[in-house]
């Protein structure tokens, strides 16, 4: 009893300091004179190392602590220089030729050199992992020419002109500072995982794997910053369930949040204080169908289905916070033309194409993938549920998580009927989108319709390997409708992106080719006493 | 025991289907990209070898590489395994100090007012999911009274004082570091609460059933009748051998919290290992599960052992009868 009195009071104690200790509610983090921004996400950094991984956390902080020779700015996204000055390119596509700023240093003060850019990206090439797909095929490491110390030329192994579009995802790493951290000839894979050699806007300060990345600004940073308001660092915390990341944006204990439901952020948007930028993005969400297996390698049905669909029900899942598609192409993407009659819902139609297929009175039972626990692709599935039925079409609903999904798409046998996905294309060159549509992207989560069709892909070789733009149009616009007249995939919406943000955050730029969640650190400003 | 839990998740983490390689390679990688990714971690050998390996390594001390952090997993496991640990012994502690009373309360006590509330207080710990309870406290306590953070094991400025442990709460105090001790006891006060409240119900049932059978017996009337007072019969001889019973629900219990933290880890952000492994579930990352899977087996042993020594600690009986 002596001990559980002990116990009882140490717990007393314990309750007591906590209930002390608990924090106001502030509104950023200040540290000295420094406003330090808060941004509550969902995804962990696993890795900040630039040539072995890219999602929207990691590159978001990749973004933030390295540079790379070009960057994607603004909505519709532009292609401005930033390491490079500027370049030229050959006629045929092949010599593309970077002048760098000379004034470009990295955060130990070493000038970013030809050379430091080379090994960069001889070094994504060789580890062949994160961003080495996007030029391999391409650029060799001995195609990679330093002319002299501010100029780098690339000369591929066939035109490619699509090249510029994937540069800004290829960070500059200082080669002296990671090859002094390499152990046992890893190219300092291991030391990049948590550590940085880059020249961006910011330097790492904490990190704190799964809890939170903390970077800080550099001052001196060699390009210059855009505001005096500029945020002094930003930390990047884990607050996994959407509930609390509302409530840490409510309380104040984050500046910016990401991951909240639709209707949260309907709700949020309403609250003195809190601004939801709102702005289509490029990610489209479909349905994409075996092409290859039956029932759905009959066309007539895979017509029929897209057809029957209720795209309407598309925006209303959303709150209207989504704009449905006219073309398998984002409308940021380049070359992106509206396909005259696009499918809508048309019951007449699609049971004038039922009749065509092998199962003209329906009675076939589908089956509708999609990602355990996104409440937002159950609601799809009952919409699907509801309109096949008019058709006479069961739809059997199976919730996978994303590893069981996208093992079951990367083969024929297995693919499903229908799987639903949700794709963001990595460059607003119009090949990022086409090639999902390649043979080469089988087995890949979004080429999971093994979709086949001999002129599309020749079209795709041909249109990547033009070196003008008034050549590569008319193809990307041809593969856009020969796309939507063999309806590999029910072509759904692209919903908006948005973040719920305290209104005192300024400088927010939205490009739509970022990721999910990511956003460009560098011109956020917070203005407030 | 612990060679057939590593065959058992073994066998299940390479039956489901999906492929780490690919998933760790990224979604636009090609063949080529995912092929480099297996060979570099082996998951291109047959699964007889593999495993083999796998068994060779634990035998090692290497628990292998997770192919989502890129840092081996007992690096990874040191980095989880002390914060959910503190949390479990926490709640766990919380747990027997409000169940064991609240319990004999109860039984003293049967069929008035404190009963009542006891038993709806215990009917409650087992129906109330974790995760809703958690979010409701955090609704209530952290959002609208603004009493108590919300989440995390610190707060945002706060460092963590130089490991000694890896234990926050020890290092804390054996650096001196109280502002940080009392921010870590603010953070953890809603995630122990949520993760004691299934344990204090079961706890407080198992004790209040088995101390209304232990004060029927005729020692314990013969005791109140040589006029020992009624708080002594009840600490001393009743709660004492009703606690045999107790103490094995609290050994199961801390094994069915090691893993069942993960809903209050995520909720809480709580970086423990149960985050840690369904991180790795939903990557398909097969060597942390398992490194997770044979920590907690090997925790659930010991906190069994250590319930096996307590028996004989409470009974005479049963010390006796193993030292003969």
């Amino acid at each position: 009893m002596k001990t559980a009195r002990i116990l009882s009071l140490g717990l007393f104690t314990f309750t007591l300091l906590a209930t002390l200790a608990a924090p106001s509610a502030p509104a950023f983090e200040r540290v000295g004179d420094q406003k330090i921004l808060v941004f509550a996400g969902r995804q962990e950094v696993p890795t900040i190392d630039p040539s072995v991984k890219y999602d929207w956390s990691i590159r978001m902080m990749q973004q933030a602590l390295y540079d790379a020779l070009v960057k994607y700015v603004g909505n519709p996204p532009e292609i401005v220089p930033w390491l490079a000055e500027r370049w030229e390119v050959s006629p045929d596509a092949r010599t593309w030729t970077f002048h760098l700023a000379k004034n470009a240093r990295f955060h130990n003060g070493d000038p970013v050199t030809a050379e430091a850019v080379r090994w960069s990206f001889a070094r994504t090439l060789k580890l062949n992992q994160g961003p080495a797909w996007m030029l391999s095929d391409f650029l060799k490491e001995d195609g990679i020419k330093v002319v002299n110390e501010h100029t780098i030329q690339f000369t591929l192994g066939q035109p490619y002109a699509p090249l510029l579009s994937f540069v800004p995802w290829w960070y500059v790493m200082n080669p002296k500072l990671v090859l002094a951290n390499e152990q046992g000839g890893d190219l300092g894979q291991k030391w990049l995982t948590d550590n940085a050699a880059g020249s961006g806007p910011f330097k790492i300060k904490r990190w704190q794997q799964g809890v939170l990345y903390e970077i800080e600004a550099v001052e001196s940073y060699w390009k210059g910053w855009p505001s005096k308001d500029h945020v002094g660092g930003v930390i990047l915390k884990m607050v996994r369930e959407s509930a609390a990341q509302r409530a840490a944006l409510l309380r104040g204990e984050a500046d910016i949040v990401e991951g909240l439901s639709a209707d949260d952020f309907d709700q949020v948007a309403k609250m003195p204080g809190i601004v939801v930028p709102n702005f289509p993005g490029m990610t489209t969400f479909g349905l994409k169908m075996n092409t290859q297996k039956a029932p759905t390698s009959d066309a007539n049905l895979r017509k029929a289905i897209v057809h029957a669909f209720d795209y309407d029900a598309l925006l209303k899942i959303y709150n209207g916070n989504a704009v449905l598609q006219t073309s398998p192409f984002p409308n940021a993407t380049r070359g992106y033309v509206a396909v005259p009659g696009f499918p809508r819902q048309d019951l007449a139609r699609a049971k004038e194409f039922l009749a065509k297929s092998a199962y003209p009175n329906g009675g076939i039972e589908l089956e509708y993938v999609y990602v355990q626990g996104l409440e937002e692709e159950r609601k799809m599935g009952l919409v699907l549920i509801d309109n096949l039925g008019r058709l006479n079409i069961k739809v059997r609903m199976v919730p996978l998580i994303w590893p069981n999904m996208v093992a079951r798409g990367s083969k024929v046998e297995s693919s499903p009927d229908m799987l639903a996905v949700f794709a963001t294309p990595v460059s607003t060159d119009p090949d990022a989108v086409a090639y999902q549509y390649h043979k080469n992207s089988w087995g890949k989560y979004y080429g999971s319709s093994f979709y086949q069709n001999a002129d599309v892909w020749g079209l795709i070789e041909r249109a990547r390997t033009l070196p003008k733009w008034e050549e590569r149009a008319p193809l990307y616009a041809d593969i856009q409708r020969r796309i939507a007249a063999d309806a590999p995939e029910l072509f759904g919406m692209l919903a908006n992106r948005r973040w719920g943000m305290r209104d005192y955050v300024k400088g927010f730029v939205f490009s739509p080719v970022r990721f999910t969640g990511e956003v460009d650190l560098y011109p956020l400003a917070i203005v407030a006493k | 025991m612990l060679f057939g839990l590593l065959c058992l998740t073994f066998a299940i983490s390479h039956v489901v289907p999906g492929d780490p390689a690919r998933l760790a390679a990224g979604p636009d990688a090609n063949e080529s990209m995912v092929q480099t990714l297996r060979a570099k971690y082996g998951l291109d050998r047959p699964l007889a070898v593999q495993f083999v390996s796998y068994l060779h390594g634990v035998v090692t001390g290497d628990l292998g590489q997770s192919l989502r952090t890129r840092n081996t997993v007992l690096e990874d496991l040191l980095r989880y395994f002390p914060n959910t640990f503190e949390l479990v012994t926490l709640a766990l502690l919380l747990a027997v100090v409000v169940g064991v009373p609240l319990g004999m309360l109860s039984a003293v006590y049967q069929n008035t007012w404190i009963d009542h509330v006891t038993r709806v207080v215990s009917v409650s710990g087992v129906a109330l999911p974790a995760f809703w309870l958690g979010l409701m406290l955090q609704l209530l306590v952290a959002l609208h009274l603004g009493w108590l953070p919300l989440g995390g094991r610190l707060g945002l400025t706060a460092a963590s004082p130089a490991p000694i442990t890896h234990l926050l709460f020890v290092d804390a105090l054996l650096r001196g570091e109280w502002r940080t001790f009392a921010d870590a006891a603010a953070h953890a006060v809603l995630p122990v609460v949520t993760l004691c409240f299934p344990a204090l119900a079961s706890i407080m049932r198992v004790n209040r059933a088995e101390m209304l059978e232990t004060l029927r017996q005729d020692y314990i009337v013969t005791a109140r009748a040589q006029g020992f007072s009624g708080f002594r019969v009840v600490t001393r001889y009743a709660l004492r051998n009703a606690m045999i019973p107790t103490l094995t629900m609290i050994g199961l219990r801390y094994g069915w919290m090691l893993g069942g933290t993960v809903l209050v880890e995520t909720v809480f952000d709580w970086p423990g290992i149960g985050l840690y492994a369904v991180s790795a579930a939903v990557s398909s990352d097969f060597q942390p599960i398992m490194g997770v899977t044979l920590v907690i087996g090997l925790n659930f042993m010991l906190a069994n052992l250590l319930v096996d020594l307590a028996y004989g600690w409470l009974d005479p009986r049963i010390r006796r009868a193993s030292a003969t």
